[in-house]
């Protein structure tokens, strides 16, 4: 029980592995769709506490690993322009774009700046007035609020030389997509516990009724995850298929309304391109056209551009839970946190980088349980 | 990136027309949006907060809770941007003035 050591309180933990070992009458095969989930999970082995009663697959929340290879390659255009102050969070600096990225971009003398907050960029804008400044708006509906607000208040302030790069995408679709695959294996969701402090459930509950699958919304620390896996094992046991709270303490059935509600004000949804897993329909963010004048796309004039993946990366394979991370060749090897290949390695929340930095280092063909 | 820190409202502001807040993360204070939560928050009040907005309101006992587990699984990230930003200020490109730094309190971290 060594990967226990760090639960706030173990007996809990031990007492829901066991509820689930004992509950589960055969195996089941779940997905926690949330990258900070992902997270969770390898740091604390609890899928491998498990046995054969449940199987989890790693979903594709990880908004640094989907965003396209097309968005990297145009916020390193932006980047690397002279008039430009560009701003992005953290974890998208050493996401690989199809030359360079953009901690590479900034040591060739290109002007990027990390924020907290998209409303920090904002801020950068009205004391810098002679640059332009981008930011790199990315993520999935938790994020969604804070940059809908710095577009909307740059709209209300008229801050001109604002603008941001959006590649937005949300949960549901891309749920939908993983249910729609003629093979997929996904019996049950561990759905997004903030994703859904915003958004609510109410967008869940025709997916679990048409795909027959128990959705569980779940919060990210270990009991939180035992206790979403305990849920859906239950459910499918009994034959219910579900959306479920067991993070009460943050989400209501409505989400937070004012956030939702400004989201939709400023974007709207289009079909978008999720890299290694390709175009989902209905998936993404856009800005509506009365803040068009905010979009760096459009300000910059960045068309379409000709991008291509590196041929040893299975990214694609790994967000799609048709493989497990360490499966990969050029896992370990080819592509490290250090040189990464593909965006699941950059990020703490992609599976590559999970796997990599908790030691599920490759040893054969023994090791995966796909 | 979805994860959201919880941190305490330390007090309330309005910027031209924005509900905004100081909010202490265990120690660290930073500026944060409240406009999302505007109805449902005094100064006392816990809310989670994601790239400088609240989200959510929660419960002081989840909080302190939630910050303490946070802080041993690493997933305190957030704090690092926030630290940078804090380092490196907005003001310009040759490095500008850090913010203000608040004056310490104190009141316990959450």
């Amino acid at each position: 029980m060594k990967y226990l050591s760090e639960y706030r309180d173990p007996a809990v933990a031990r007492a829901l592995i066991q509820r689930i070992k004992t509950s589960a009458t055969r195996p089941w095969t779940l997905m926690e769709v949330c990258g900070g989930q992902t997270h969770t999970i390898v740091r604390q082995g609890l899928d491998e506490l498990l046995g054969d009663a449940v199987e989890m697959i790693h979903g594709p929340g990880c908004p640094v690993c989907v965003t396209p290879l097309e968005q990297i390659d145009k916020a390193l255009a932006l980047a690397a322009r002279p008039d430009v102050i560009f701003t992005s969070f953290g974890d998208m600096l050493r996401v690989p774009g199809s030359e360079c990225d953009l901690q590479q971009i900034r040591s060739r003398g290109g002007t990027v700046r990390v924020v907290y907050s998209p409303l920090d960029a904002l801020e950068l804008a009205t004391r810098n007035p002679d640059k332009q400044v981008v930011f790199f708006a990315v993520g999935f509906e938790t994020t969604a609020p804070a940059n809908a607000m710095a577009v909307w208040r740059a709209k209300e302030l008229g801050v001109g030389n604002f603008s941001v790069l959006v590649s937005h995408v949300t949960v549901p679709p891309a749920m939908t997509a993983i249910l729609d695959a003629p093979d997929n294996r996904v019996q049950g969701f561990l759905a997004a516990g903030h994703v859904c402090t915003v958004m609510g459930w109410k967008e869940y509950e025709p997916i679990a009724a048409r795909y027959k699958v128990p959705i569980i919304v779940t919060g990210f620390e270990p009991v939180d995850i035992l206790e979403g896996m305990l849920l859906c094992v239950l459910q499918l046991e009994q034959g219910r298929h579900e959306v479920e709270n067991q993070y009460v303490r943050s989400v209501r059935r409505e989400g937070t309304r004012p956030a939702r509600e400004l989201v939709e004000r400023v974007f709207t949804l289009v079909d978008r391109k999720w890299r290694g897993i390709g175009e989902i329909p209905r998936s993404g963010l856009a800005l509506r056209a009365e803040f068009a004048d905010f979009d760096a796309e459009l300000r910059f004039g960045l068309g379409d551009m000709h991008v291509s993946e590196p041929a040893e990366c299975m990214a694609g394979d790994v967000l799609r839970g048709k493989i497990k991370p360490h499966q990969c060749p050029a896992f370990g090897t080819l592509c490290t946190p250090e040189r990464p290949l593909g965006a699941p390695m950059v990020s703490s929340e992609g599976a590559c980088a999970a796997y990599y930095n908790y030691g599920r280092l490759r040893t054969g063909a023994g090791a995966a349980r796909a | 990136m979805c994860l959201g820190i919880p941190g305490r409202v330390v007090e309330r502001r309005n910027d031209r027309g924005l509900p905004m807040g100081m909010v202490d993360f265990g120690g660290v204070k930073r500026e944060c949006c409240l406009a999302y939560v505007a109805d449902e928050v005094l100064p006392g009040d816990y809310v989670v907060v994601h790239v400088g907005f609240a989200i959510a309101k929660v419960a002081e006992e989840e909080a302190r809770r939630t910050f303490e587990v946070l802080r041993e699984m690493s997933q305190l990230e957030e704090l690092d941007w926030m630290r940078e930003v804090a380092d490196q200020g907005l003001s310009g490109l040759e490095g500008g003035a850090a913010r203000p730094a608040e004056a310490a309190t104190s009141e316990p971290a959450p």
